[in-house]
C-alpha cells in the first residue's frame, strides 16, 4: 500500500491540487449552482467519456490514434435524427444498404471461387480492378435512380430545420412516399445485388492468398441471405413500416435511432478498420493522417446531405412532460407526468440533459467495464494492449478482435453522438469540438488507460462547466471590487492549459503506464 | 553523386526552378500580348494574376518546407505547427496596424516571437516523445486558436472575422509592387531550400535523421538528442514565420482559420502529396495542392474540399512516398536497369 502511495505519489498530488481548486470553485457559489454545474460537468463527462472510451480501446489495441472518432460521433448524432424525425427516409435507405452489405458479404464464398482461377499476375491485376471499377459504377447507375424520400436542402419548407422544429412541436410533418419511377423495382434490387457482388468479386480477386484456407459450408450463406431477405422485407412492406414507426411512441422510436446509431457505428468502423486501416498497420504515422482524412470527409459528406444549418433533435415524451406537478419534487411525479425539469434544492434541473445523460454514461462505464475484466474477448483485449505480440504468439486470431475492438470504439462514439445530441443540437462542428475535449481527457488520464479515460473525461467536464458558470456570476477578485468574468473561449482554453501541466509533470497522463 | 562537384551541379534542379520561375510572369505575358516592360511595370492582368498563384504558392512551401524539416527530417509530428505561421501573420499585422512599427522592426520582432515560440515548444520536448508531443502541441496551438477567436482581443486581432486592413510599406505592396514581391518570395523560397539542403547533408543534420530512425540509439551514440531537436525547431518556426510574415502582407486579410489544426493539415498533406523527408517534396506538393485545389473550387465549387480530402486519403493508401518519392525510388530501380543494358552492349573492362 505504501509503496503504491509513492510510485503514484504525483498523480496523487495532482488529483488532490484539482480537487481543492474545484471545491474552492464550489464554495464560490449557491448550493443550488453547485449541484446544477456538477451534474452539467458529469454530462459533458459522460458524453465526453463515450468518445474517449472508443479512442483509448482502440488506441490501446491497434496502436491507432482514431481521429476521425469526432466526425463519428457527428455522424452517429445525425443518422440517430434520422431514424428519429425521417423514419421514412430511414427505411428507404434500409433496402440499399442491406443489399449492398448482403452482396458484399459473399466475399467468402468468392474468394473460394477466385483461388481456383488462375491467371498471370498482371492480368489478374487488371481484371480484378476492371470488375470494381464496373460493379461500382453500376452501383452509381442503380443508386442515382433510386427512389428515396428525403428533405430538401434548398427550400426552407423541407429542410432538416423545419422538420425537426415541427416534430418538436409535436405537429409532424409526414411527407409524401416516393415511388419507383425512374426504374423498375425489380431491376433495382437486383442491380444492386448484382453490382456490389461483382465489386466483391474483384476485391476477392485482387487479394487471393488470404482465402485460399476458408472452407465453404451453409453458415458461409446464412449472413448473406439474412441481410437479403430484410432488404426485400424492408422494400415490400415500407408504407406499412413508415406508418407504423410514424405512429410509434417517440420514447420507443427514440430507443430504435439509439440503436440504429450504434449499429451503424459498429457497421462504419469494422469497414474502416478491414479496408483502410489493416493495410497500414506497419506505417503508424499514415494510419493517423489516413484517419485525419477520413474524418475530413465524413465532415464534408455530413455538410453535403445534412446541410450546414444548425438544427434541434425533438426528445422523446418521456422528457418533455410540463403539465401536471411538474417540475416534480419527487420521483412519483416525475414518473407519472414524465416532468422535462424536477426541483432539486430548489433549483431547477433537466431530466435529459442532466439526469438522464450521465445516468447512461455511468451504465456504459459499468458494461464496457465487466466486459473488459470478465469476459474472455475482455481478457483477450486487455492482454492485446500489455503485449500483442504475445497473444499472436499464443494462437488467438487477434486480426478478428481487431475489427471487433475497432468496431466497438466507434459504435461507443456514435452511441455517445446520438446521446448528446437531443441536448446539445446538432451542427457540423460539433465533432471537431468534442474530438478536442476527448483528446485533451484522455491525455490527462492516459493514452491507453479505461479508467484513465474516465477520470479524465469527468475532470474536462467539471472544469469545463465551472468555468462557463463563472463567466455568468464571475470571480470575485481578492483586494478589490473588480470581478473577472472568464469569456466562453476560456473555457477549452482552460482544460487545455490543465492537459499541459499533467503531461509534463506527467507524460503518461495520471492513470496511465509509467515509462 | 559525386562529393566533389560544385554548387552548381549539385543544386541543379532548384537553380532550373529559380530561373522559370523568374521567366514565367515576362513568357506568360506574352501570350496576353504585353512585353516585358510592361510587366516590370507590373501592367498586365493575366501576369499579375499568375504572380498572385505564384506567391501563395511560394508561401505554403516555405511553410511546408518547415514542416518537412521538423516532421520529415526529424520525426517530430506537430499538430501545433499552424501556431508559428498564424503567430507572425497575426503579429505582423497587429504591428503593422495597431502599433504603427516601422517595417524592419516588425521583422526583427516577427523573429524573435519566433524563436520565443520554438522555445516554449522545446520546453516540453524532453519531457514527451512521440503521440504524447503531438497532443502537446495541439493543446498548445489550440490555446492560440482560442485566444485569436475570443471576443476580448476583437481590437486586435478582429475575431473570427479576421484582422484586416494592414498597412503595407508601399515598397513591398502586392496591389502596385506585385512583381517586386513575387521576387522576394521566390528567392526567400529558394535560398531556404538551398540552406535546408545543406542543413540536413551537415553533420547536425545527419543526427536530427537519426533521431527520426531511432531516438533510443542516437542518443546512445552520445548525442544529447534534446539539443538537436530545439535547434530544428528553432528553424523550422523561423522559416514558418517568415511564411507567416509573407502571408500577412500578401493577404488583403488574415482569417483564423490559418491558426487552427486544418492549416496544419494542409502543411502535413502538402508535404504528404510531395514525398515526406524529401525536402524539394514540399514545394512540388505546394505546386500540386495549390493548383489542384485552384482547379477543384473554380470547377466544383462546395465540394472541392471533399475531393481535396480523398486525395489524401489515396495518396496515404497508395502513394506513401509522394511524388518526389515515389520518383526517386524509381529512378533507383531504373538505374541499375539502364547499368544492365549498357553492360550488355559494351561489357565492362
Amino acid at each position: 500500500m505504501k509503496t503504491n502511495l509513492r510510485k503514484n505519489s504525483k498523480a496523487i498530488i495532482i488529483l488532490v491540487i484539482i480537487a481543492a481548486f474545484l471545491f474552492v470553485a464550489a464554495r464560490g457559489m449557491s448550493g443550488r449552482d453547485v449541484l446544477i454545474t456538477v451534474l452539467r460537468g458529469f454530462s459533458t463527462g459522460s458524453v465526453t467519456f463515450l468518445v474517449a472510451a472508443g479512442f483509448s480501446l482502440i488506441f490501446g489495441l491497434l496502436d491507432v490514434l482514431n481521429l476521425a472518432q469526432g466526425t463519428l460521433y457527428m455522424i452517429g448524432a445525425y443518422v440517430g435524427w434520422t431514424v428519429y424525425v425521417r423514419p421514412d427516409t430511414f427505411i428507404d435507405v434500409l433496402t440499399p444498404v442491406l443489399l449492398i452489405l448482403a452482396g458484399f458479404s459473399l466475399s467468402a464464398l468468392w474468394g473460394r471461387l477466385a483461388s481456383r482461377i488462375q491467371l498471370a499476375p498482371k492480368a489478374r491485376k487488371i481484371i480484378s480492378w476492371l470488375l470494381i471499377l464496373a460493379g461500382f459504377g453500376l452501383l452509381a447507375l442503380v443508386l442515382t435512380r433510386y427512389p428515396i424520400a428525403i428533405w430538401n436542402l434548398n427550400n426552407y419548407s423541407e429542410s432538416p430545420i423545419t422538420y425537426s422544429y415541427m416534430a418538436d412541436q409535436g405537429l409532424r410533418i409526414i411527407p409524401a412516399e416516393v415511388t419507383f419511377e425512374k426504374i423498375s423495382p425489380f431491376l433495382a434490387l437486383a442491380g444492386l445485388l448484382v453490382s456490389s457482388a461483382i465489386s466483391a468479386f474483384g476485391i476477392a480477386l485482387l487479394n487471393r492468398d488470404e482465402s485460399r484456407s476458408q472452407t465453404i459450408n451453409w453458415r458461409k450463406f446464412l449472413v448473406p441471405a439474412l441481410l437479403l431477405l430484410g432488404g426485400i422485407l424492408a422494400v415490400v412492406f415500407n408504407a406499412q413500416i413508415t406508418s407504423w414507426m410514424y405512429a410509434m411512441s417517440t420514447n420507443w422510436l427514440f430507443v430504435i435511432a439509439i440503436l440504429i446509431a450504434i449499429l451503424s457505428g459498429v457497421g462504419l468502423g469494422a469497414l474502416m478498420e478491414t479496408t483502410l486501416i489493416r493495410p497500414l498497420y506497419n506505417r503508424p504515422i499514415y494510419q493517423l493522417m489516413l484517419t485525419l482524412g477520413l474524418g475530413t470527409i465524413g465532415l464534408q459528406i455530413v455538410q453535403a446531405v445534412w446541410g450546414r444549418p444548425e438544427f434541434v433533435w425533438p426528445k422523446p415524451e418521456f422528457f418533455t412532460g410540463t403539465g401536471g406537478a411538474c417540475p416534480a419534487t419527487n420521483l412519483a411525479d416525475l414518473l407519472e407526468y414524465n416532468c422535462s425539469t424536477v426541483f432539486l434544492l430548489g433549483g431547477r434541473v433537466r431530466v435529459y440533459d442532466e439526469i438522464f445523460i450521465p445516468i447512461v454514461g455511468i451504465i456504459v462505464l459499468i458494461v464496457v467495464w465487466i466486459l473488459l475484466k470478465r469476459s474472455r474477448i475482455g481478457m483477450i483485449i486487455r492482454a492485446g494492449v500489455q503485449d500483442r505480440q504475445m497473444v499472436e504468439a499464443l494462437g488467438i486470431n487477434v486480426r478478428r478482435v481487431f475489427t471487433l475492438v475497432f468496431a466497438l470504439g466507434v459504435g461507443l462514439a456514435t452511441f455517445g453522438g446520438a446521446l448528446a445530441a437531443p441536448s446539445t443540437g446538432l451542427t457540423p462542428v460539433m465533432g471537431e469540438r468534442l474530438l478536442l475535449s476527448a483528446l485533451i481527457a484522455l491525455a490527462i488520464g492516459g493514452l491507453t488507460s479505461f479508467p484513465g479515460a474516465a477520470l479524465g473525461s469527468l475532470l474536462v467536464g467539471l472544469i469545463q462547466q465551472f468555468m462557463i458558470k463563472y463567466g455568468q456570476i464571475g470571480i470575485p477578485l481578492p483586494f478589490t471590487d473588480a470581478v473577472f468574468k472568464p469569456s466562453p473561449p476560456l473555457v477549452p482554453a482552460s482544460t487545455v492549459l490543465l492537459m499541459v501541466i499533467v503531461l509534463l509533470i506527467l507524460p503518461g497522463g495520471l492513470l496511465g503506464s509509467k515509462e | 553523386m559525386k562529393n566533389n562537384s560544385s554548387f552548381l551541379t549539385k543544386n541543379r534542379g532548384i537553380l532550373i526552378f529559380f530561373a522559370v520561375m523568374l521567366l514565367a510572369p515576362f513568357l506568360i505575358g506574352l501570350f496576353e500580348g504585353s512585353t516585358p516592360l510592361m510587366i516590370w511595370g507590373n501592367q498586365g492582368s493575366l501576369s499579375k494574376f499568375i504572380e498572385g498563384l505564384g506567391i501563395e504558392i511560394f508561401i505554403l512551401a516555405l511553410f511546408a518546407l518547415s514542416f518537412d524539416l521538423l516532421f520529415g527530417i526529424t520525426g517530430l509530428l506537430s499538430f501545433g505547427h499552424a501556431m508559428f505561421f498564424a503567430v507572425a501573420a497575426y503579429l505582423t499585422g497587429i504591428a503593422l496596424k495597431t502599433l504603427a512599427m516601422p517595417f524592419w522592426g516588425v521583422v526583427l520582432l516577427v523573429l524573435l516571437a519566433a524563436i520565443v515560440q520554438a522555445l516554449l515548444f522545446s520546453l516540453v520536448l524532453p519531457r514527451v516523445k512521440g503521440i504524447t508531443f503531438t497532443l502537446v502541441s495541439l493543446g498548445l496551438a489550440s490555446v492560440f486558436h482560442i485566444i485569436v477567436m475570443s471576443s476580448d482581443m476583437i481590437n486586435l486581432t478582429g475575431a473570427d472575422v479576421g484582422l484586416q486592413g494592414v498597412p503595407v510599406p508601399a515598397f513591398i505592396s502586392p496591389v502596385t509592387e506585385r512583381l517586386r514581391f513575387y521576387v522576394i518570395a521566390l528567392t526567400l523560397l529558394v535560398v531556404t531550400y538551398l540552406f535546408y539542403r545543406r542543413f540536413v547533408a551537415s553533420p547536425t543534420g545527419r543526427v536530427c535523421v537519426a533521431i527520426r530512425e531511432n531516438e533510443d540509439r542516437a542518443k546512445m551514440l552520445g548525442y544529447n538528442t534534446t539539443i538537436f531537436k530545439v535547434v530544428v525547431m528553432i528553424i523550422s518556426s523561423l522559416t514558418a514565420a517568415t511564411a507567416g510574415m509573407l502571408h500577412a502582407l500578401y493577404q488583403p486579410s488574415i482569417s483564423p482559420s490559418i491558426a487552427d489544426l486544418g492549416f496544419t493539415v494542409t502543411g502535413l498533406l502538402i508535404v504528404l502529396i510531395g514525398g515526406v523527408g524529401t525536402l524539394s517534396g514540399a514545394i512540388v506538393g505546394a505546386f500540386a495542392f495549390r493548383l489542384l485545389d485552384f482547379t477543384l473550387r473554380r470547377f466544383m465549387g462546395e465540394s472541392a474540399s471533399f475531393i481535396t480530402g480523398a486525395i489524401y486519403v489515396i495518396f496515404v493508401l497508395f502513394v506513401p512516398y509522394g511524388i518526389v518519392g515515389t520518383m526517386r525510388m524509381r529512378q533507383l530501380r531504373t538505374k541499375p536497369g539502364w547499368q544492365r543494358l549498357l553492360g550488355m552492349v559494351k561489357p565492362k573492362n
